[in-house]
């Protein structure tokens, strides 16, 4: 039986975070009232014009910039024609020969770079609800600007596939651009995708399922579609090249018929817009403004700190988190501590994605700084470190706060081999299953001597202090 | 030479129906339209940039919001309309 290689190349468009729409001034605030965030010049009435923000030009340059792209000098706007209702001139005002960025690439953690053919800026269009007695349109989301970041054929496997998207998600949110939510529909992709004997050279015939807007729903339709072509491949029957949509209730990809002939764009130039030309002193003044990617901050974070790659990705994973673990790290003998609070406790505080992207937690970088540097001056074990730090998430306090002088300096010598001592008077069970060969045994009598000096001890040295007192 | 089946795939195009005794008149004028480009082109074959005659470039609107129309406005001359939609023909 022949294996079948997946051939894929993804479409992603990603709604911008400017204040204003791409072509009038109205809000690009989600939701809303339908038809609230509305003018003449969204609404496609007759004799407006449109003017192009600004912002939307800078934001999709930053998106080139940071996925390797050439910024063209010079570009321009044209029109996509197409009849539905969700656009009310029956154009989309789009960029077709001239896009603003081309030959990008991302490279994922195999290795491999995708390549980008792409990025052009155009107009959203409407919302579209169908119910029995008609169409219903809300136009408040036409005219909020997108960026389309197309790939090349590149993608060799579905968890690429997600990777791709995943990084795209992750750059776009760094450098502020988009917030890239998915579920929101800011950020969602059209798959190309056919198949190829393993080995050969040659692509199959295409299809493109649309408006994918999950990673979930991805990955399935993806599985889904892959099977169905290999299965035609197999019994000698052709892929017909075609659009398709996943149906989520049946978990399968179906023909969306009828849209065959709409693909005749018929596209122009759009009259009404004139050319964008791009200089050098421009791209130079944005490429300062970008911030450091994630995936170098990632790399900084394992060579200069030393940090494993899970936690390096983990904190790189937003923006505010880098913010934070910097801000909190700043002067620290060892980055490695305050990114093990990071990750071992403040996150098991928030839930969700969204709760990490926000990072609202009631103790500031400053005071985590604070607290690990106690730790660092020999003021705190890490113990008492570990509890003041669910202290401070509970309540939001300084560790100044939390920790008296007394608590400081740790245990006097004299003061813990007395604590050991009683401790192992107390246990004799646990003293003899020790001897008797249960190391585990030891644990219950360092926890009494724990809670004698109410965690200030260093558990590592009474660990070692009971050892030696026990087989005296 | 613009033909009458190209007429036709344009009117379908842009969801518009022709009868058999407009598909001629619009045929004749297209070709008058298309032939009248064709002359300007001729006539002027070193200024290609037709596109852009006036060489304008940038010109660009701050992001700054400004009030959207009230929703009366914006739905004043919609054909039918229910709950602040716009309501059109389903068609799919
Ligand atoms: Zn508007």
């Amino acid at each position: 039986m022949t294996n079948y290689e997946l051939v894929c190349g993804l479409e992603t468009h990603i709604e911008l975070s400017t204040n204003t729409k791409i072509f009038c001034s109205c809000t690009t605030e989600f939701g809303g009232d339908p038809n609230t965030h509305c003018c003449p010049v969204c609404i496609g009435l007759p004799g407006t014009l449109p003017k192009l923000n600004k912002r939307v030009v800078e934001y999709a340059i930053m998106a080139g910039l940071a996925t390797n792209c050439e910024i063209s000098r010079v570009s321009k706007m044209d029109r996509k024609n197409y009849v539905y209702p969700d656009l009310p001139k029956a154009y989309q005002i789009s960029q077709y020969d001239m896009p603003l960025c081309k030959n990008g690439w991302v490279e994922l953690s195999n290795g491999r770079k995708i390549r980008l053919t792409r990025i052009h800026i155009e107009e959203d269009a409407g919302k579209l609800v169908h119910q029995r007695g008609g169409t219903y349109v809300d136009y408040n989301r036409g005219g909020v600007p997108l960026i389309e970041i197309v790939s090349e054929p590149d993608i060799r496997s579905i968890d690429e596939a997600k990777e791709y998207l995943e990084k795209l998600q992750l750059i776009m949110r760094f450098i502020g651009i988009s917030d890239c939510k998915m579920q929101e529909g800011s950020m969602r992709c059209d798959v190309n995708i056919s198949m190829r004997p393993m080995g050969t050279e040659k692509f199959g015939t295409r299809t493109e399922i649309k408006n994918m807007n999950s990673f979930a729903h991805m990955a399935k339709a993806m599985d889904y579609e892959m099977n169905r072509q290999i299965d035609l491949l197999q019994s000698g029957e052709a892929v017909v090249q075609e659009t398709r949509r996943y149906n989520e209730e049946d978990d399968c990809t179906e023909s969306m018929r009828g849209k065959e002939d709409a693909h005749d764009y018929r596209y122009f130039r759009e009259p009404d817009l004139v050319t964008i030309q791009v200089s050098d002193e421009i791209v130079n003044e944005l490429k300062d403004k970008l911030p450091e990617l994630p995936q170098k901050k990632a790399k900084r974070y394992m060579e200069d700190f030393g940090l494993p790659e899970a936690d390096a990705l983990l904190l790189t994973q937003y923006r505010k988190i880098s913010e934070y673990f910097e801000a909190a790290s700043k002067g620290v003998k060892n980055p490695k501590t305050v990114a093990n609070c990071m990750i071992g406790q403040i996150f098991s505080r928030l839930e969700g994605d969204g709760a990490k992207e926000n990072f609202a937690v009631k103790v500031t970088p400053e005071n985590l700084n604070a607290l690990v540097r106690l730790l660092d001056d020999g003021k705190i074990r890490m113990n008492l470190l570990k509890t003041t730090l669910e202290k401070m998430l509970d309540t939001g306090k300084a560790p100044s706060e939390l920790i008296s002088e007394n608590d400081m300096g740790g245990v006097d010598p004299g003061a813990l081999k007395a604590a050991c001592e009683q401790a192992i008077a107390a246990n004799p069970n646990a003293v003899s299953d020790y001897l008797g060969g249960k190391e585990k045994a030891l644990k219950a009598i360092l926890g009494a001597v724990m809670k004698a000096t109410r965690g200030r001890a260093d558990a590592m040295e009474v660990e070692k202090l009971l050892v030696q007192l026990i087989k005296k | 030479m613009v033909t009458h089946e190209e007429i036709l795939n344009i009117a379908n195009l842009a969801k518009l129906s022709v009868s058999p005794e407009e598909l001629d008149e619009l045929t004749k004028d297209m070709n008058e339209i298309i032939g009248f480009a064709d002359t300007i082109n001729a006539a002027c074959p070193q200024a290609s940039d037709f596109d852009n005659i006036n060489g304008l470039s940038n010109a660009f609107r701050e992001d700054i919001v400004v009030p959207s129309y009230d929703r009366e406005e914006i739905l004043k001359n919609a054909e039918s309309r229910d709950d602040g939609y716009f309501l059109v023909k389903k068609r799919m």
